[in-house]
């Protein structure tokens, strides 16, 4: 066949630079990870795993990943249950359909920016619509600027207000592949409404939250801008998690082999998640 | 209609209500925000739109670097996803065409890639800007955007390609088409909704990043529309009224390409193409 050939050339120098451009790169963090270096253009010195030692040595670092683990496992949580509710809702026949639809997906498409400001602007202390609101019940703020407690709350509420409609978008497009027979007959057996909601549509959806659940996993365990532009890790590192710790290491203190040995550490957790996940929760071999 | 239907009809209209108010109070809040003065801004509460003011929108666009970092947001943009559209259809088209053992692989090393966390390649993609004198530029920008575009346009395109049988651009090929031609004619036309998507997601991707905005430029002329305005957070007293303005005009080519685009964002949106 014809133009065999110069597909082959198309194919190896395409993906020759898509190499370059990811693979290479990744391999270079590690190469950093091993060196000590205290700025990007000092001379590297090769230091083996005293980077990793070091980093594994500080209480910052068990810290970051403690919290990392508590935003991750809460917002993912949450964004799988209000996904669900939201997809439940909007599968059912509703006005305005597709306009409420829309509406319901529009979080998840503005840039994480413009969610940042936003909500710090409905959250200023003197005149935010919400300090307005929490007046109504008596307290005078919402101290997210100062309690670290709050400050962890308001960044996971943040996170799932923008990623939950990535959970309703999968779930309403799986639940128009359930057979409606299925329901039919349970309401001819009598079945309650949430008794067809957990004997037919959650197994039905299984296949979907498994990928939506390890998505979601990676993503949230990932994350870095919303809680940079809302609170900079603050108060007092009490939002700082792994991403963060790798980003004020590399950029703020320009300790750039640690901050490589950060994300790369936090890589291979993944990885490592990732691996245990596929065991635990095979994807179906339909794809 | 009996009373239990009608209370479940009330019920169901009133989630719906609040489903709505949810989502969409606060891109609601930004907007009237955007156009008001300081004085109703900070003096006079109030939930309903108005007094209308464009004080903000003018103060922002003459008084600031907006514009400076709109265009750059426009370029880097529009590189990327040029970038991307070129490669990632190479790619897919060439691995579903062709039969070699360890094909799978590439497909699969992309899926992997795109699961790669964002500081892992910011790091590293830094260091070797400044190596090769590309540091705090657009261009470095523009490469950066493309480690996330890229795998998912392969990702997406082949999904796109292997659903179009061999057949259809053989059969042109048979009639005297060349392969290029024929892929021109036949093949592109037919994946037209995947390329579409492909540079729709590309664009998001650039238009929104804030991660690679930060870590690769530095200079406040060379910096996109979300990290400039981050700056103005920094360095200001905060001027809500002017951030605001600023966040609705990054908004606004969103809303209006979804509003007229929406069957390509739903796809790609469930195929995880935001990469968040």
């Amino acid at each position: 066949m014809h133009g065999e050939r110069a597909l082959y050339c198309i194919f190896g120098v395409a993906t020759a630079l898509t190499a370059l451009l990811i693979l290479y790169p990744a391999y270079h963090a590690l190469e950093l990870s091993f060196q000590d270096l205290d700025s990007f253009i000092s001379e590297p010195v090769w230091i083996g795993f005293g980077n990793y030692i070091d980093v594994l040595n500080m209480p910052e670092f068990w810290n970051a990943l403690g919290r990392g683990l508590i935003f991750s496992g809460t917002t993912i949580t949450l964004q799988v249950v209000l996904g669900i509710g939201f997809a439940m809702l909007l599968d059912t026949t509703i006005p305005a359909k597709p306009l409420v639809r829309g509406i319901a997906v529009l979080p998840y498409l503005l840039p994480t920016i413009i969610v940042a400001l936003t909500f710090q602007w409905m959250l200023d202390s003197t005149v935010g619509v919400f300090t307005q609101g929490a007046r109504l019940f008596g307290y005078s703020y919402i101290p997210w600027g100062e309690n670290g407690g709050v400050a962890m709350t308001v960044v996971i509420l943040l996170s799932v207000w923008i990623w939950t409609p990535f959970v309703t978008l999968a779930f309403l497009a799986g639940l128009q592949a359930v057979p409606g027979e299925l329901y039919e007959a349970a309401r001819v057996d009598g079945a309650s409404a949430w008794q067809r909601f957990w004997h037919i549509t959650l197994p039905q959806l299984r296949p979907v939250l498994t990928v939506v659940l390890l998505l979601r996993a990676i993503w949230m365990f990932n994350k870095f801008d919303i809680i940079w532009l809302t609170t900079r890790g603050g108060p007092l590192q009490a939002t700082e998690h792994l991403p963060i710790l790798a980003y004020r290491k590399t950029f703020e203190l320009y300790e750039v082999g640690q901050g490589a040995a950060v994300s790369a550490i936090s890589f291979v957790i993944l990885s490592a998640f990732i691996l245990v996940y596929f065991y635990f929760f095979p994807l179906d071999e339909k794809e | 209609m009996n009373d239990i239907t009608l209370g479940r009809r009330a019920a169901l209209y009133g989630l719906v209500c609040v489903t709505v108010l949810y989502s969409f109070f606060p891109i609601y809040w930004m907007l009237i925000s955007s156009f008001r003065d300081d004085r109703s801004l900070y003096a006079n509460f109030s939930l309903l739109p108005g007094p209308f003011s464009l004080t903000n929108y003018e103060v922002l666009l003459e008084l600031t670097d907006y514009p400076t970092w709109f265009t750059n947001s426009i370029l880097v943009a529009f590189g990327t996803v040029c970038i991307t559209l070129v490669i990632s259809v190479l790619i897919a088209y060439s691995v579903t065409r062709l039969q070699f053992r360890g094909k799978m692989v590439v497909v699969g090393t992309m899926l992997y890639a795109y699961m790669f966390p964002p500081l892992l390649l910011a790091i590293p993609l830094f260091s070797l800007f400044v190596k090769l004198g590309l540091a705090d530029t657009r261009l470095s920008l523009m490469i950066s955007h493309c480690t996330i575009t890229l795998p998912l346009g392969v990702w997406l395109l082949w999904g796109f390609f292997k659903q179009i049988p061999m057949d259809v651009e053989e059969a042109a090929m048979v009639d005297g088409c060349s392969r290029l031609r024929a892929f021109i004619l036949v093949v592109l036309p037919l994946t037209l909704p995947g390329v579409l998507t492909v540079a729709i997601f590309s664009f998001l991707l650039s238009w929104t990043d804030y991660t690679f905005a930060l870590v690769m430029i530095g200079t406040d002329s060379l910096k996109t529309l979300p990290a400039g305005l981050d700056t103005m957070v920094g360095s200001y007293e905060l001027r809500w009224g002017e951030l605001m303005a600023g966040s609705t005009l990054i908004a606004l080519p969103l809303l209006v390409m979804f509003m007229f685009l929406s069957r390509y964002f739903i796809h790609g949106l469930s195929a995880g193409a935001l990469k968040g």
